[in-house]
């Protein structure tokens, strides 16, 4: 069985190690005789530097582990942006997907019917001008260049 | 002066001086009988004499024990070493019986390898 060294906090394997079952019945485990003659000084565990009592009282290395694991972490900030406030950001987001595909089919509806009296009108007008839907080319609106005549020879 | 043990049943001797181990050895262990000698005895009252056993242990009395505790660290298979506070014994009878009724305190578990069952089952702890 994997025991704690009561004094020190170190792990002690089996094989390795003492007992010490006091008058009142308590029992203390100890890695090796440096504890063991720590203990019977009566020495406090929180004082020596090395034992693992002493480095979670002031905190040493377990600290920089929490520090790093927190740091990882990029804080979301809710934003509205120029162009539109955050309440139509909010609004956008949480729109239910029927009534977007609702809106969508209703948009989609929109531009057809558009187009179509777009395209209704122009033919109309066509019918009206004829040539007024002429294509020029650039050059011809340009008009011809004119000749250079030699002035002298 | 030899060792001296605590007696730790309720048989009446408080403290008892080794005089003899019953074993071809120089020392005794835990679980080890010896002869004691009780050298400080509670003191007996006709009162409570009708309660306890017959046995009436009083002072220099040359009886038998077991050693329950040592201060000398024991061995235990998986390589540990045990060690109590103090030398505690039990008083048993020429059967190899507990003499009193009653454990207090800790007994240590090599009792228990060494074949004591009763007085492993009359103690309220055994480490």
């Amino acid at each position: 069985r994997l025991e704690i060294c009561s004094f020190s906090g170190y792990k002690i394997y089996p094989s390795r190690g003492r007992t010490f079952i006091r008058g009142d019945s308590r029992t203390f485990h100890f890695l090796n005789s440096k504890t063991e003659s720590l203990f019977r000084q009566a020495k406090n565990p929180r004082k020596i530097a090395w034992t693992v009592v002493f480095r979670k009282m002031h905190r040493k290395g377990i600290s920089e582990e929490v520090a790093k694991k927190r740091t990882r972490r990029a804080v979301k900030y809710n934003r509205a942006i120029v162009g539109t406030s955050w309440e139509a950001i909010n609004a956008r987001r949480n729109e239910k997907t029927e009534v977007r595909s609702a809106a969508r089919a209703e948009a989609v509806k929109k531009a057809k019917e558009q187009r179509k009296n777009e395209a209704a009108k122009r033919k109309a007008e066509r019918a009206k001008n004829p040539t007024a839907d002429q294509k020029y080319s650039k050059q011809q609106a340009r008009g011809a260049s004119t000749k250079v005549h030699a002035t002298s020879r | 002066m030899k060792s001296r043990l605590n007696v730790i049943d309720n048989s009446g001797a408080i403290v008892a001086e080794c005089i003899k181990v019953l074993k071809n050895a120089k020392w005794a262990e835990v679980g080890d009988e010896i002869v004691v000698s009780v050298k400080k005895a509670r003191p007996i009252s006709d009162k409570t004499s009708g309660s306890m056993s017959a046995a009436k242990i009083r002072k220099g009395d040359v009886r038998r024990a077991l050693i329950v505790r040592t201060k000398k660290e024991v061995r235990r298979p998986d390589g540990r070493y045990v060690r109590f506070d103090d030398n505690a014994c039990v008083l048993l009878n020429n059967q190899q019986q507990p003499l009193g009724s009653r454990i207090l305190g800790l007994v240590s578990a090599e009792l228990r390898f060494k074949n004591w069952v009763k007085v492993v089952s009359l103690a309220p702890r055994v480490v």
